[in-house]
C-alpha cells in the first residue's frame, strides 16, 4: 500500500518538460476564477487561446487518441500534466467545455467518419462544445425529451429539430457547437425514441437567451482550482425548425438513451481515472481561521467553532480518499455517483460550517473586508447549488443500481 | 389546564389585515424590485405602514403610538417575512424603538418616538465592528468628551439598513474622565452629520449591510441616550428583547418555503409522477415542515413568556437557535426541492435564501446562543 502522490522519476521528468511549456506559454495575465456567474469578454478570449495552445500540444484532451487529436498519455502522465496545471491554479480545460462528455460519446457510437471530422477540432480546442439536455419537462427525467427531432419529409437524409432547452451552455452566448438529445419518434417506446446529435451552433433557427441565475456552478466545481465547468452564464435554448444534417447522428435513430447513458454515466462522477481534485477551498479556509486576526480572535472567543473547523477538515479528508481510491481504479461500480453526491452533499455541510466561522465575512465580495480574495462567498452560493450534472437522487439511484439494490 | 394555544380575535384580525396588505402591497414583483435597492422600502409603503399603525406597534399611547403585545407584533412580522418583506421596520420600529425605550430619558422618549410612529424618523443600531462579536465589550468606536458634546471616531461594519435611516443608534465607548473607567454607551446621530459616510457591501447573499465610517463627527450632549453607564446594558436587553420579533420573521420565511415546496411538489412531474410521489423528496419537505414548527412553536413561546412574564432569557435564545437554523435550512432544502429553477435571482426562494444567510448571525449565530442557552443550564 502506498498513499504518497509523489512523481516517480519518469513523471518527474515529464514534469519538468510541463514546466518548462508552461512557462513558456501560460500567459501571465490570466486571472483566475473567482465568482462564477463572472467573466469578462478579455479574459475568456485569453483562456480561449491558451485552450487552444493546449489542443495543439494534444494536452487539453491528455488521455485520448493520438490519431484523432489526443495526447495519448496514459493517467500517470495526466496526472501530472493536471498536477502542473493546478499548481498555476489553471484547471483542464481551463474554460466550460462539454467537449468532455461528447467526445467519449462520440468514440463509442460514432462512426469512423464522424470521429475523424469531429474529434480533432475538439481536442485541438478549436470548437467549444455545449451539452443540451435538460428541458422544462425533462430534468431528472432526462428521457422525457419534448424536443423534436423529425426526418425532413421533402430531404430525407435531414432532420428538423423543434423544442426548448434550458440551463445549458456558457459565457459568451454564443455556441459554437451543441451536443443536444432530442425526440425523434413519436409513437415508439420510451427509451427507444431518443436520438443524439452533434450539431454547429449557428444553424438557422437557433436562439439563445441567457438567464438570470445566481449560482452556475457546483461545490465541487468551484472547491478545486477554478476554471473547468466555469460557466460565466447559462441559457435557454430555443430550435424553431432547424434543419440537421443526418451525418450529425451519433449512433443510430432510436439510439439516443444508450449514448446518453454512456454520457451520463461520466457526468455523474465516471471516468475520473488518474485526477485527484485537492479542495482549495478547505485548505483555504483553515489557513484563514489561522491567520486572519479577526477570524482566529472570533475562534479562540468561541471554542465551540473548533467543531465546524474540524468537520470541514474531515469532509474534505474523505472526499481526497474517495478520490484517490477512484483515481486508483478501485471504486468499483458505485464510485463514480458516490464521490461526486459525497462531494456535492458536503458542499452544503461546507457551507453552514463556514457560516458559523466567518459570520457575515462568509457573504461578503466587499474589497476590503472579503477573506481570500471572495472565494467564501462564491462557495456560500455554490454549496447549495446540488442541479447541475444531476440532483444528489439522481446519483443515488445509479448508486443503488450499481450496488445491486435500485431499478 | 388553561392551555390554550390560539391567537385572540384582535391578533387574528391583525393578522388577515397584514397578509392582505403582503398580498396586495407586497406581492413577489414588488419584493423583488425592492430587495435590489438600498433602502429596501418605498416611500407610499411606508406611510402606509404608518397609517396601519405598525411603525408604532411598541411604543405607548404618550408618545403617539399604539402599543400592542409582544404576540401582535409578532403576527405581524411573521406576515412580512412571509415575503419577506425587505427594509427598516425591524430596525426602526421593533430594534431601534426598543433601546430608545429602555436607554432614553423621558425627554428623548418625548423627542425621538413621535417621529418613528408616524415615519419622519428611521433608526438603525450601528453597533458591530469589523471585528465581529455580539458581546459589546471590544468596540473601538469613541466617543470623545468636549465642550460642546461629543466628537466620535470609528468604523461600523455590517449595519443594517443605513441607507435608509434617517438616524444612527451608535455604540461607542466613553470614558469618565474623574474616574477614567471607560463604558459603552449610545447616541442618537443623525445620518445627515459632517463625517459621516455609508457605502454598502456587495454580495448576493450580504443583504442590505453597509459599513458606516464616523469621521470626527460632533453630536451635542444631548446625543447621549440616558446615561453615559447604562449604554451596555440597555444595548443587550433591547437586543434580547427585540429577537423573538427577528424569530417571528424567519417562521414566516420558513413557512413560505413550506408552502411553496408543497404546491410544488403536487404540480412538478417527472417520471409520469408528481414530485411529491418520491420517498426522497418527501422527506426534504417533512424536514423542511419540521424547521418551521420547531420555529414556530419556540417562537410563539419566547413572545407569549415576554407578555405575561416579562424577560425570559432561556426562551429567547431557544427560539433563536431554532429560528435561524431552521430557516437557513429550509432554504438549503427548498433548493433541493425545487432544483435548477430555484437558483434563478427571479424565483421566490431565492429571496428567502438572501434572507435566510444575511440574518443568520443577525445578533449572534446559533452557536452563539447555545452557547448561552448551556450556561444558563448549567448553572
Ligand atoms: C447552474 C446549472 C447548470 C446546469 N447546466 C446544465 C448543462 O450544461 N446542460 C444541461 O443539459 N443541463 C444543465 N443543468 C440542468 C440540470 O441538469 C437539471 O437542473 C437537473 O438535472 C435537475 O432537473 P430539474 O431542475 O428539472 O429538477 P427535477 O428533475 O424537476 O427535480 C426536482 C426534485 O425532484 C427530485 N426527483 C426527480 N426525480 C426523482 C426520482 N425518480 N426519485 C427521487 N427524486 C426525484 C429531484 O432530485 C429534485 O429534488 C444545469 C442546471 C443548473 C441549475
Amino acid at each position: 500500500m502506498d498513499f504518497s502522490l509523489d512523481y516517480t522519476e519518469k513523471q518527474e521528468s515529464f514534469a519538468v518538460e510541463v514546466r518548462k511549456w508552461l512557462d513558456e506559454n501560460l500567459p501571465d495575465d490570466l486571472i483566475p476564477i473567482r465568482d462564477v456567474c463572472k467573466m469578462s469578454g478579455d479574459q475568456w478570449l485569453k483562456r480561449r487561446e491558451f485552450t487552444k495552445k493546449l489542443g495543439r500540444k494534444g494536452w487539453l484532451y491528455p488521455g485520448y487518441p493520438r490519431e484523432y487529436g489526443g495526447g495519448g498519455l496514459t493517467p500517470e502522465y495526466t496526472y501530472v500534466l493536471v498536477e502542473e496545471l493546478s499548481a498555476r491554479e489553471m484547471a483542464l480545460p481551463p474554460l466550460y467545455d462539454m467537449g468532455i462528455l461528447a467526445s467519449p460519446a462520440i468514440l463509442a457510437f460514432g462512426t469512423e467518419e464522424q470521429k475523424q471530422r469531429m474529434l480533432p477540432p475538439m481536442f485541438k480546442g478549436d470548437v467549444i462544445t455545449w451539452q443540451l439536455f435538460t428541458e422544462p419537462e425533462a430534468g431528472t427525467d432526462a428521457a422525457n425529451q419534448q424536443t423534436n427531432a423529425l426526418r425532413s419529409s421533402r430531404e430525407k437524409d435531414y432532420f428538423i429539430i423543434s423544442g426548448h432547452k434550458v440551463f445549458v451552455g456558457s459565457f459568451p452566448s454564443r455556441p459554437e457547437q451543441m451536443y443536444v438529445l432530442t425526440r425523434s419518434d413519436l409513437d415508439a417506446p420510451r427509451h427507444q425514441n431518443l436520438s443524439s446529435f452533434v450539431i454547429p451552433g449557428d444553424l438557422p433557427g437557433i436562439k439563445v437567451l441567457p438567464l438570470d441565475l445566481f449560482t452556475l456552478s457546483t461545490f465541487p466545481a468551484v472547491s478545486g482550482v477554478t476554471g473547468a465547468n466555469v460557466e460565466g452564464v447559462k441559457h435557454s435554448v430555443f430550435f424553431d425548425d432547424v434543419k440537421v444534417h443526418e451525418s450529425c447522428l451519433i449512433g443510430k435513430e432510436g439510439q439516443g438513451w444508450m449514448v446518453t447513458n454512456a454520457t451520463l454515466e461520466v457526468e455523474h462522477g465516471g471516468g475520473r481515472g488518474g485526477v485527484v481534485r485537492k479542495n482549495y477551498m478547505a485548505e483555504k479556509f483553515l489557513e484563514i481561521c489561522k491567520t486572519d486576526p479577526v477570524i482566529s480572535r472570533r475562534l479562540k472567543n468561541n471554542p465551540e467553532l473548533t467543531d465546524s473547523v474540524v468537520e470541514i477538515y474531515i469532509g474534505s479528508q474523505v472526499e481526497r480518499l474517495l478520490n484517490m481510491r477512484n483515481a486508483d481504479g478501485k471504486g468499483a461500480a458505485y464510485g463514480g455517483p458516490q464521490l461526486a453526491l459525497y462531494s456535492k452533499m458536503f458542499g452544503t455541510r461546507f457551507v453552514s460550517h463556514m457560516a458559523r466561522v466567518l459570520g457575515p465575512y462568509a457573504y461578503t465580495q466587499d474589497e476590503k473586508y472579503a477573506l481570500a480574495e471572495g472565494i467564501f462567498e462564491v462557495g456560500q452560493r455554490c454549496g447549495i447549488c446540488l442541479a447541475p450534472g444531476g440532483t444528489p437522487e439522481a446519483y443515488k439511484i445509479g448508486i443503488s443500481r450499481a450496488l445491486g439494490i435500485g431499478r | 389546564m388553561s392551555l390554550d394555544l390560539s391567537h385572540t380575535k384582535f391578533d387574528e384580525m391583525l393578522r388577515r389585515s397584514a397578509m392582505d396588505f403582503m398580498r396586495g402591497d407586497a406581492p413577489k414583483r414588488v419584493v423583488e424590485e425592492l430587495l435590489e435597492t438600498d433602502i429596501g422600502m418605498s416611500e407610499g409603503m411606508w406611510k402606509k405602514m404608518a397609517d396601519l399603525g405598525w411603525l408604532g406597534i411598541l411604543i405607548p399611547d404618550q408618545y403617539g403610538g399604539a402599543l400592542n403585545s409582544m404576540t401582535a407584533a409578532g403576527v405581524v412580522l411573521e406576515a412580512m417575512g412571509t415575503g419577506p418583506l425587505p427594509g427598516p421596520y425591524f430596525s426602526s420600529s421593533i430594534l431601534g424603538t426598543r433601546i430608545v425605550l429602555e436607554a432614553a430619558d423621558e425627554s428623548q422618549k418625548e423627542e425621538i418616538l413621535p417621529g418613528i410612529v408616524d415615519g419622519r424618523r428611521v433608526l438603525t443600531l450601528a453597533m458591530i465592528e469589523a471585528d465581529y462579536t455580539w458581546e459589546p465589550e471590544t468596540l473601538s468606536t469613541r466617543a470623545l468628551l468636549t465642550e460642546a458634546g461629543f466628537v466620535m471616531d470609528g468604523i461600523k461594519l455590517f449595519v443594517q439598513d443605513a441607507a435608509a435611516a434617517t438616524h444612527f443608534i451608535v455604540a461607542a465607548v466613553t470614558e469618565d474622565p474623574a474616574t477614567l473607567s471607560e463604558f459603552v454607551s449610545l447616541f442618537i446621530v443623525p445620518a445627515a452629520s459632517r463625517g459621516i459616510s455609508v457605502k454598502r457591501l456587495p454580495g448576493f447573499l450580504s443583504g442590505r449591510t453597509f459599513e458606516v465610517t464616523f469621521k470626527g463627527v460632533e453630536v451635542p450632549g444631548s446625543a447621549l441616550l440616558g446615561n453615559r453607564e447604562n449604554g451596555r446594558r440597555a444595548l443587550e436587553a433591547a437586543i434580547m428583547k427585540s429577537i423573538p420579533l427577528l424569530c417571528a420573521y424567519k417562521v414566516g420565511g420558513c413557512q413560505s418555503i413550506l408552502n411553496m415546496a408543497l404546491e410544488y411538489s403536487r404540480g412538478r412531474v417527472q417520471f409520469a409522477k408528481p414530485i411529491g410521489r418520491f420517498q426522497r423528496v418527501q422527506d426534504m419537505i417533512i424536514e423542511i415542515a419540521n424547521h418551521a414548527d420547531a420555529a414556530r412553536w419556540a417562537t410563539y413561546e419566547a413572545l407569549w413568556k415576554q407578555d405575561v412574564k416579562g424577560f425570559d432569557p432561556e426562551s429567547i435564545h431557544l427560539a433563536k437557535v431554532l429560528a435561524s437554523e431552521g430557516y437557513w435550512q429550509a432554504c438549503t432544502l427548498g433548493h433541493q426541492v425545487f432544483s435548477g429553477l430555484s437558483y434563478s435571482m427571479e424565483h421566490e426562494l431565492s429571496f428567502h435564501t438572501r434572507s435566510s444567510r444575511s440574518l443568520y448571525d443577525y445578533f449572534g449565530d446559533p452557536g452563539f446562543h447555545r452557547r448561552k442557552l448551556g450556561k444558563i443550564l448549567l448553572n
